[in-house]
């Protein structure tokens, strides 16, 4: 990356948050006017354990620079183990991305609570600054017929 | 294996006698000589259709899922364990099959052969012990059944049926001293390039077919979220990204489930290099939730279940 | 017919040569497998005796082939794709690959719905088809109404002999062609024997093995046939015949948006597929592998015969090579035969 380029380019990054906690987590850094970058474009989920792989797939092909999923911190699921069950999943699925040569910092985890303000900020500016790195995604996004 | 095709005869006309199936599964000479394929026998008459050797390669568990009524069976090691596999997902009524279990010295891979004969077409195959003898016009080769076996048998740890209800023949011995896993632990060595490069390669060659899904025996859903129109989750065209996004989402859905049988490699018709996929999930299945496919039939599936202290590490908190 | 003689080395070079004024299709192996594609610097061209794994139908039918590209924003403009008149040359298919372009004529040349993207590369191809000096256990071209040395569907038919290639010339494109190159000289007597031999040989070798007309007799009343309750019983449904065949060309149409820009697709699609036959209101009359077998069977050896007087197969062999569970059409006719 050229330093002009890091400079002008914002990433967008796709970011599924759960309804109970990071959802929250991300209001209230908004109503403590916390600053974080303006690279997200948040989809309200129900439960991170709603988020199916197949959501973040078709994020990379139609050109997400990142992804995140965040729900809540092991043991504080609405649904009392949905984030377990995502858990499980998501370790399959980052795997299987790395193993097939999808950088490992275009999709992330995190665990973030409604009260954890602060870290949602910290988080978003983290996974900017790892996809800034990178640059545009390539990888995984549709072309159309040429 | 003429003795071992009598054994399954004999032992399939028992059944039908004692009345306790009405149809089985088994393999018959195909009409290539290099190929069986899978039969159905529902009459004691055609008893002597069915055979054994080293090309009864398709895994027959398939078929059960599309099949009703008293059922036999004609299981190697792998399909044993998709069995299994099909038993916890509750998808086989065990009350109503006989499995007629086979230990498997493993298969041979018809592209291996192509490739040792070079152009010349195999007219004739005798089936020795350990060897394969093929003929064809002015040429005759010796092969050794150990040297052209499929990647997946080279590699299998359970060659005698994990599960079943007569045993055919003797038990062969298992390849205890193999690292079934060597091939991904080599892969993860690459760059993220290479890996990519590799993954392009395979998406480029895929048609869409659906070979590998149609022949997985844990591909059972009535409905494939990859055909689903309404709504429509998959790209539904040979675009690089809808074919990558397709062998990703199949392996996933079949994450825990896979017993590397490799009926979707030797199904596809292209060449794709599905194990790849496959048996990493496989081996971080093994890793992450010390679960092996198709053993434990009262096993619960390792994405239906979680433990609290599950591997966290990839996740920020 | 005229016959003429190039030397490969000539042939290779002059197709090569015109990569610059044309595009060239012709089979190379890329990663073991014969493939057919458009010819770059530095591809070998590989004639071998087996054939490509994929028919030719890509080159005149895309699997994947945009209509038009649309805006949401303006509503009513369409794009179409510019049709160009850049020339093609398909070589190195087979006689029977040569022969599926005249079931693709009678499907997207007819009178009826003739098909601008179809006819404008049909239209602009010339094709160079190689006849089979060593045909496989697997072909039965010569029951389908062609056989190792058909001309049909092709515009030159190059027959092997070793060092050259004796040329057909089929059609007035081919003639021209021909005509343009000064690398073809004249065939003498000689070559017409070694011609003949090689083609008495060759047919020889494709034994007789199917009867697509004692089929096609037994299909015109056979629709309720219990023929049909066995032969699909171990077909897992997949698409390798339909899409491997150089005759299948069944397909669907897709929009794909990406947000206020789009594309219309068409797509192959396969008769083997239980969606390929579901309504919008949930019905489905192909519900099970026994219609969806019996569809593909009457398509090709009945309802084709009767629009069109020819079988939609033309014997390449792909289905019954390439079926993962051995299912092979040469079996299902026979049974069907005797039924």
């Amino acid at each position: 990356m050229d330093a002009a380029k890091e400079t002008s380019w914002e990433p967008k990054i796709i970011t599924f948050l759960c309804n109970w906690c990071s959802y929250a987590g991300a209001d209230l850094a908004g109503v403590s006017r916390i600053q974080y970058p303006a690279s997200t474009r948040t989809i309200r989920v129900p439960c991170s354990g709603r988020v199916n792989p197949l959501f973040i797939l078709r994020a990379l092909q139609n050109g997400a620079d990142g992804i995140l999923v965040s729900g809540c911190h092991p043991g504080d699921c609405h649904y009392l183990s949905g984030n377990y069950a995502a858990r499980r999943k998501f370790s399959i699925l980052a795997g299987l991305l790395e193993h097939v040569g999808i950088e490992k910092e275009r999709v992330q985890f995190s665990w973030v609570s409604a009260a954890e303000a602060g870290r949602f900020a910290e988080v978003i500016t983290e996974i900017t600054e790892d996809v800034k790195k990178l640059g545009p995604a390539n990888r995984m996004v549709k072309k159309r017929v040429h | 294996m003429e003795n071992l095709s009598k054994e399954i005869r004999e032992a399939v006309k028992k059944l039908f006698e004692e009345d306790k199936v009405d149809l089985v599964i088994g393999f018959e000479n195909g009409s290539l000589p290099l190929k069986a394929t899978p039969c159905f026998i529902r009459n004691i008459d055609d008893i002597d259709r069915l055979v054994w050797n080293s090309r009864c390669e398709n895994n027959l568990a398939v078929y059960l899922t599309k099949n009703k009524g008293k059922i036999g069976i004609v299981a190697k090691g792998c399909d044993s364990r998709a069995i299994v596999g099909l038993m916890q997902e509750n998808q086989i009524d065990r009350e109503n099959l006989v499995i007629i279990g086979i230990p498997c010295g493993g298969m041979v891979d018809q592209k291996k052969i192509e490739k040792s004969l070079q152009e010349k077409e195999p007219l004739e195959v005798k089936e020795n012990h350990d060897s394969l003898v093929i003929k064809g016009n002015g040429f005759e080769e010796t092969l050794k059944i150990s040297d052209i076996l499929y990647d997946n048998c080279m590699s299998c740890k359970h060659r005698n049926p994990v599960i079943h209800d007569v045993l055919i023949g003797e038990p062969v011995e298992e390849q205890d001293d193999v690292d079934e896993f060597a091939g991904v632990k080599a892969f993860e060595e690459k760059s993220s390039d290479e890996r990519w490069d590799h993954f392009v390669k395979q998406g480029e060659k895929c048609i869409r077919c659906y070979a590998c899904r149609n022949a997985c025996p844990f591909c059972f859903c009535e409905e494939c979220s990859v055909d689903s129109s309404q709504p429509q989750w998959f790209g539904k065209s040979i675009a690089l990204s809808d074919t990558q996004v397709f062998h990703l989402m199949r392996s996933f859905h079949i994450a825990g489930r896979c017993v590397d049988c490799g009926a979707c490699v030797r199904a596809c018709p292209m060449d794709v290099d599905l194990r790849f996929f496959n048996k990493k999930i496989e081996k971080d299945v093994r890793e992450l939730f010390s679960h092996e496919a198709g053993i434990d039939p009262e096993a619960a599936p390792p994405l239906n279940t979680y433990n609290t202290d599950d591997y966290d590490d990839f996740i920020k908190s | 017919m005229k016959e003429m003689i190039i030397k490969k080395d000539a042939l290779m070079n002059l197709l090569t040569g015109r990569a610059d004024d044309c595009q060239v299709f012709a089979p190379v192996e890329v990663e073991g497998s014969l493939v057919i594609k458009e010819i770059q610097p530095g591809d070998e061209i590989t004639i071998s005796s087996m054939n490509t794994k994929a028919s030719i139908k890509e080159t005149f039918f895309p699997q994947r082939e945009r209509l038009f590209s649309y805006d949401l924003s303006k509503p009513g403009e369409m794009k179409e794709p510019p049709f160009s008149d850049r020339k093609r040359i398909v070589f190195g298919i087979r006689p029977c690959d040569a022969k599926s372009l005249t079931v693709f004529d009678c499907v997207f040349k007819g009178k009826d719905y003739p098909d601008p993207y179809y006819i404008d590369k049909r239209d602009n191809t010339i094709v160079i088809a190689v006849g089979c000096n060593e045909p496989s256990t697997t072909c039965f071209c010569s029951d389908t109404g062609a056989g190792p040395f058909s001309t049909d569907g092709a515009d030159l038919l190059l027959v092997d002999l070793d060092g050259s290639y004796l040329v057909r010339v089929v059609t007035e494109k081919g003639e021209s062609f021909v005509n343009e190159n000064t690398a073809f000289t004249e065939a003498g007597q000689q070559q017409a024997e070694t011609r003949d031999a090689i083609v008495d040989k060759a047919t020889k070798a494709v034994h007789a093995q199917v009867n697509p007309d004692k089929v096609k007799k037994k299909l015109d009343d056979g629709f309720d046939s219990n023929v049909w309750d066995i032969i699909h019983e171990k077909c897992i449904g997949c698409g390798t015949c339909t899409y491997l065949c150089p005759t299948c060309h069944c397909f669907d149409i897709v929009d794909e948006t990406t947000g206020t820009t789009g594309e219309r697709l068409r797509i192959w699609d396969s008769c083997m597929y239980p969606f390929f036959t579901l309504h919008a209101s949930g019905g489905n009359p192909r519900k099970t592998g026994k219609e969806r077998m019996r569809q593909r069977v009457m398509h090709k050896f009945k309802y084709f015969v009767d629009n069109n007087e020819m079988v939609a197969c033309t014997g390449c062999g792909r289905c019954v090579k390439y079926c993962p569970v051995n299912l092979d059409i040469r079996e299902i006719l026979k049974q069907i035969e005797v039924s």
